[in-house]
């Protein structure tokens, strides 16, 4: 199992959609770190409320610990989540479209595993490019208005170094975690296609189609179950400082689509004749 | 080796209403070169897919060294196949794409039989560059080098000359004659008849899913009751040839004769032909395969248009 996990990383590492998307999460950090020195940003004329996001963006503007938040808040609205569900949607149909993975399964391999590995380095690379996101925003962030001053009082909350940082990697996993379920439905279309965009496109499309409909009030509790609904609650650990319950839902809102999702695809893929 | 490397029995596998692979049974033994054959259509691929486990019957089984196949099964191990064209990952380089190929199926590369599948494949510095600047025919010869990786006893190859040029073809012939001659099984499938002739020992005659005819390449050649000769007398050559035993009849293609066998052999032709005196200049087997398989299948076609009618 490891030299099979070893192969589809080195494989997902050697090829350039990899490195145009990673450098891609890595550099729109950097851009807006440049835009607000350039240009800061006010509360006023925006959404400027605890929850808003243009709150961390005033607040990286005081410490560069808050720009991979801001920058964090902005990727997970639509970027952060085409690159997560581009290496899901990858992860089978690639190898199909290149007519490969008739050739991969006639090697002695359960198709189980090959699936198990095929999940891993997605999920591997989803986390990858959410770190990248906090990473290139601490170091920018820092670069251009330091560490120093963290009483933002437009957050009403103080925290120390420790604290923020500690919370930005346990934002990290929250919304990595928080994209898992859309994930888990390109990764399940990936083994039912030979087009990896079929397979992204239907996973975007569906973090799409449950966002506009988590925004209709008139649709009632139904839009509670949507599995991007408390997606943005991860900020709620630089506003109150701890785990709220919003945060809890948003991890337990993944389990049944992960669970649906991922076991269609192993049961697809069993039952599946492989042409390609 | 006591274990059949083959055994296909009763495989069938139904796409909806069509009958892909229809009640087929075959086997090939130990050693052999076997020529899967049949039209376009014919359901070769289908069944090769089958037979390493990357489709499932809908009724029969395959075997493989006695075991019969599941999809990633251990017996996949001794089992070198190219089904279709040969596909790689585009981004890597030859080496690369053996390298990984044969690791996801967690063995060591140093293990493989690197350095004689790149001797027969004979892509020199070429294994270094990424795959996607290859012709086809490189990659059908990377292919044949990834199936021979592990020193398979047997050899699985859908129409490994597909696509490829003349010169290409005629190397990947004379590579797969070599790994015949290594007292490698392989089963081939193609519907090029000269193929089969020249590389194979024996076959497996198909048309539309069904098995038509199996046996060795010269009992199905036999089958086909046809010879071409060309002698110094062409029209004392057609009564003579007409007496000879075992000849169901004579009929004029000039400049010489086709001969159609009900039992007879070509040299009990020619041995007739010299005791009355007549020069034999040429005895061909040039169509022999294609009168055979178009016989075999003909009869096939027309046993089924008699029934649709």
């Amino acid at each position: 199992m490891l030299r099979l996990l070893r192969t589809e990383i080195v494989k997902t590492l050697r090829r350039p959609r990899t490195w145009i998307a990673l450098g891609f999460v890595t550099l729109v950090p950097i851009i807006i770190a440049i835009a607000i020195k350039a240009s800061p940003p006010t509360l006023e004329g925006g959404r400027g409320g605890p929850g808003g996001g243009r709150v961390y963006l005033v607040a990286a503007t005081q410490s560069g610990l808050y720009m991979p938040i801001a920058a964090l808040r902005i990727m997970s609205q639509f970027f952060l989540v085409v690159v997560i569900c581009l290496f899901a949607g990858d992860a089978i149909a690639s190898e199909a479209g290149w007519g490969n993975l008739r050739f991969l399964l006639t090697r002695p391999i359960a198709r189980g595993r090959l699936l198990v590995a095929k999940l891993g380095v997605a999920a591997l690379f989803g986390l990858i490019a959410t770190l990248l996101v906090a990473l290139a925003g601490l170091l920018v962030g820092g670069a251009l208005f330091g560490f120093g001053n963290q009483t933002i009082p437009q957050l009403g909350v103080t925290q120390s170094t420790g604290a923020l940082l500690g919370h930005l990697a346990l934002s990290v996993l929250l919304i990595t975690w928080g994209l898992s379920g859309v994930a888990a439905f390109g990764f399940m279309v990936s083994t039912m296609t030979d087009s990896s965009a079929g397979a992204i496109f239907g996973a975007v499309g569906l973090y799409l189609v449950t966002s506009i409909l988590g925004a209709i009030d008139s649709i009632g509790s139904i839009r509670f179950g949507m599995p991007t609904y408390y997606l943005d609650s991860w900020s709620d650990l630089f506003r109150v400082g701890s785990m709220t319950d919003d945060m809890w839902r948003s991890i337990f809102a993944q389990v049944p689509y992960v669970i649906v999702f991922v076991g269609i695809a192993f049961w697809w893929f069993h039952r599946k004749d492989v042409t390609s | 080796m006591s274990e059949t490397p083959v055994a296909v029995r009763g495989l069938t596998k139904h796409y909806g209403t069509v009958k892909a692979v229809n009640d087929l049974s075959f086997t090939v033994g130990a050693g052999q070169v076997c020529g899967l054959l049949g039209p376009n259509g014919a359901g070769k691929t289908t069944a090769l897919r089958m037979l390493v486990g990357l489709a499932h019957p809908t009724a029969g089984n395959t075997q493989l060294f006695g075991t019969t196949v599941q999809p990633g099964c251990p017996e996949l191990r001794r089992v070198g196949t190219m089904i279709e064209h040969a596909s790689f990952v585009p981004h890597l380089t030859g080496i690369a794409n053996l390298r990984y190929y044969w690791e996801a199926g967690g063995d060591r590369f140093e293990d493989a039989d690197v350095d004689g599948s790149l001797a027969v494949a004979g892509l020199g510095d070429a294994i270094n560059r990424k795959v996607k600047t290859y012709s086809q025919g490189m990659r059908q010869r990377l292919g044949i080098a990834r199936s021979l990786l592990g020193r398979p006893e047997l050899l699985v190859f859908d129409e490994p000359t597909n696509g490829l040029d003349p010169q290409e073809m005629r190397a990947v012939r004379a590579l797969l004659r070599r790994v015949g001659d290594e007292g490698k099984t392989v089963l081939l499938s193609s519907h090029i008849l000269s193929e089969i002739e020249q590389i194979c020992t024996h076959a497996v005659v198909m048309d539309r899913g069904k098995l038509v005819a199996t046996g060795t390449v010269a009992e199905l050649i036999a089958s086909g009751a046809s010879a071409y000769i060309e002698t110094d007398d062409a029209e004392r050559s057609r009564a003579v040839l007409g007496a000879v035993p075992g000849v169901a009849g004579v009929r004029d293609e000039s400049p010489g004769c086709v001969v159609e066998l009900d039992g007879a052999t070509r040299p009990q032709l020619v041995a007739a032909l010299v005791a009355a005196g007549i020069g034999v200049q040429t005895v061909t087997s040039r169509h022999a395969l294609e009168e055979a398989f178009l016989g075999l299948v003909g009869e096939e076609t027309e046993r089924h248009i008699g029934k649709g009618a």
